[in-house]
């Protein structure tokens, strides 16, 4: 480098820059500090209740997340997402089900099983239906969903119907584990499958933070700027568009499984079930479409609120014991939902994450142009 | 061998849209390394012919030939892929990426590096410095990191014709590339048309209006008129064709 007598060019300049950075730039704390309370948090806090919505928010952030890259940067509305989460969740429930005794295999064999199954289904849902017209992958989409809603709920021998499937976990991540007690809390099953779900849905986050970092991404990115400049640069779109699909759909069925995992018991309705795919979509859209980290934002303001507002339901029959339209408006919570979206998508169009970048954008600008007019 | 063959070799190529024949039974040939200006009245079907040899058309009849292989039943990224890049008579960009990314993009197309989707798209960074090399090449380097729709219309084209140059296309279809700009523009992408001609590694087919930069750049003129190839021909013999000065310009003639 020093032998180049060569100045090097603003674009090494900043590409030095930002390699010198690599370790104290802001953002990196945010998440390390996230990711600490994640760790810290069951061993600090020993409430189920808590823990549950925490492994949510992870889980759900994931598939929040894995839905963005195909909203958000492929620019596809797929109906279907729910489906390949469901698709993992069973996978995992129908391999101990039916194996009879859980063994610690079944993990990894309900993993390929839900990759190679929402793999094959991704990919011929993309080639049959994406060369066509927008809508029309979206019809397709939700056909899927409603197929496979319906294989759940009626193929009784295999998913027992609407009953659903109850199931364990093989060993330390059975709810009968346990093994003294670590930094004051108590080493058990539930703790293990929460370490596990934790590191699972970190790798399967950064996988998909790189995707969009790639190569691939950049030409997504194109594609949604301006698809037929694409096309002349000599990049096969379709074969894009198809790649983030199926990824996209992988990840979400992988952490089916971790939901499943969670849970020990999945039905179609609440794996399946199109208002989970209606939660995802508002998660995105909340945490702000292609930002991938306002999916995490998303999912944590949902599962915070569905957690937390049957008690406002509760504290207002409380509260108001003899107000009848308070206590109907309560039950109503969904209502808030309701309006807390409309707010949301007036208030921040593109979302928490969004809008946080856009402001950051413009300070930046500002202070740039501040140092470019030093005389005035 | 390959080189033997004209870069571009046309035969019969007719399109047509509805009862409109926009491109008419035309036989062209361009010779390697040659810059061929094609010219004509508005609506005589250049842009269309353009896009029949990038490929964004599918002719209604005839063939296509580049560098002696048949090119006709190609899409445009295959078409691109062995060497054909085309500018557009309406700019076109991503106008919400940084130019140095418009220039990058094109780049990773050529270098095939294919659906790399693990690997951080800014750890090719040879990928990078090529790309501010070619926006010094258009004088645009000062310019790198804004967003490309914050450029003036000048600086589009400018940016276009480095993402072609980054293509590193063996033909080089130029569509109105001064179109737009304002006249102190133009001889800065007068000179880079007469800068690729002189390194002799590309062809180049150019759709202009500026007769006098047509005349002083060229080394054939195909005229084009109502789709039919009227005439084809040195510049200075198609200069004094009659039949040309009636189609191209018109009554312009008498009255000038
Ligand atoms: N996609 C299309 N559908 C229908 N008609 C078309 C289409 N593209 C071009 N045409 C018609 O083909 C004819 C030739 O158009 P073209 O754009 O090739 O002309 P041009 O020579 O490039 O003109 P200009 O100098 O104005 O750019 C016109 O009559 C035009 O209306
Ligand atoms: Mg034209």
């Amino acid at each position: 480098m020093e032998s180049k007598t060569m100045q090097p060019t603003p674009v090494q300049m900043e590409r030095e820059n930002l390699r010198r950075v690599r370790f104290t730039r802001p953002a990196l704390w945010v998440q390390l500090v996230l990711l600490a309370c994640l760790i810290a948090g069951p061993l600090v806090v020993p409430s189920f209740r808590a823990m549950d919505v925490m492994t949510k928010v992870m889980i759900f952030a994931v598939v929040a997340a894995s839905y963005d890259l195909i909203l958000g940067y492929t620019g596809i509305l797929s109906l279907a997402h729910v489906t390949f989460f469901g698709i993992g969740a069973y996978s995992m429930a129908l391999v101990v089900f039916h194996s009879g005794q859980a063994a610690w295999y079944h993990i990894p064999v309900a993993m390929a099983l839900a990759v190679g199954i929402s793999g094959v289904l991704a990919v011929a849902l993309a080639f049959f239906s994406l060369r066509v017209k927008a809508i029309f992958f979206t019809m397709m989409s939700l056909a899927l969903a409603e197929f496979v809603f319906i294989l759940g709920d009626q193929w009784h021998d295999l998913t027992m119907g609407e009953d659903g499937v109850s199931f364990s976990l093989p060993g330390i991540f059975s709810v009968n584990w346990s093994d003294g007690t670590f930094l004051g809390a108590t080493l058990n099953g539930r703790l293990m499958t929460y370490y596990f779900i934790l590191a699972a849905s970190v790798l399967l986050f950064i996988g998909l933070v790189r995707f969009v970092r790639s190569p691939v991404g950049r030409v997504l990115k194109s594609v949604r700027d301006n698809e037929q400049r694409s096309t002349a640069l000599g990049y096969k779109t379709f074969h894009y568009k198809v790649l983030s699909n199926v990824f996209g759909s992988v990840v979400a069925s992988l952490a089916g499984v971790l939901f499943a995992m969670w849970l020990g018991y999945v039905n179609p309705t609440s794996v399946l079930g199109i208002p989970v795919m209606l939660n995802i979509l508002l998660m995105v859209i909340i945490g702000g479409m292609g930002t991938l980290y306002g999916s995490i934002m998303g999912a944590a303001f949902i599962q915070v609120a569905e957690a937390w507002l049957p008690d406002l339901q509760k504290l207002t029959a409380w509260l108001l014991p003899h107000v009848e339209v308070a206590q109907r408006l309560a039950e109503r919570w969904i209502l808030y939902f309701g309006i807390l979206f409309i707010l949301v998508v007036i208030f921040f169009p593109k979302g928490l994450v969004g809008t946080a970048r856009d402001v950051i954008a413009r300070r930046k600008l500002r202070l740039a142009q501040r140092d470019h007019q030093p005389g005035l | 061998m390959a080189s033997q063959a004209p870069v571009v070799q046309t035969k019969d190529l007719t399109i047509r849209f509805g009862g409109n024949v926009a491109v008419n039974a035309v036989n062209l040939t361009v010779e390697s390394f040659t810059l061929k200006a094609i010219i004509g009245p508005n609506g005589a079907g250049k842009t269309t012919l353009f896009n029949l040899l990038s490929g964004q058309y599918k002719p209604t009849s005839g063939s296509i030939m580049f560098k002696g292989r048949e090119v006709t039943d190609l899409g445009a990224a295959d078409r691109t892929r062995l060497g054909v890049g085309r500018s557009f008579q309406l700019t076109n960009i991503f106008p919400s990426l940084s130019v140095l990314e418009n220039v990058r993009l094109a780049l990773q197309s050529k270098a095939r590096v294919g659906m790399v989707f693990w690997r951080n798209y800014r750890s090719y960074s040879e990928l990078e410095d090529r790309a501010y090399e070619l926006l010094r090449q258009v004088l645009m380097e000062k310019r790198w990191a804004v967003e490309a729709k914050t450029l003036t219309h000048g600086e589009q084209r400018k940016l276009e014709i480095a993402i072609l140059l980054a293509l590193d296309p063996e033909l080089l279809l130029l569509d109105e590339p001064t179109a737009g700009m304002s006249l102190e523009e133009v001889p800065a992408i007068l000179e880079l048309i007469q800068q690729i001609k002189a390194a002799r590694n590309r062809t180049i087919m150019l759709v202009e209006h500026k007769f006098d930069m047509i005349m002083t750049v060229s080394d054939s003129i195909a005229v084009l008129k109502e789709g039919r190839l009227i005439c084809d021909d040195s510049p200075e013999a198609v200069a004094c064709n009659s039949e040309v000065l009636e189609a191209y310009l018109g009554g312009g003639v008498k009255n000038g």
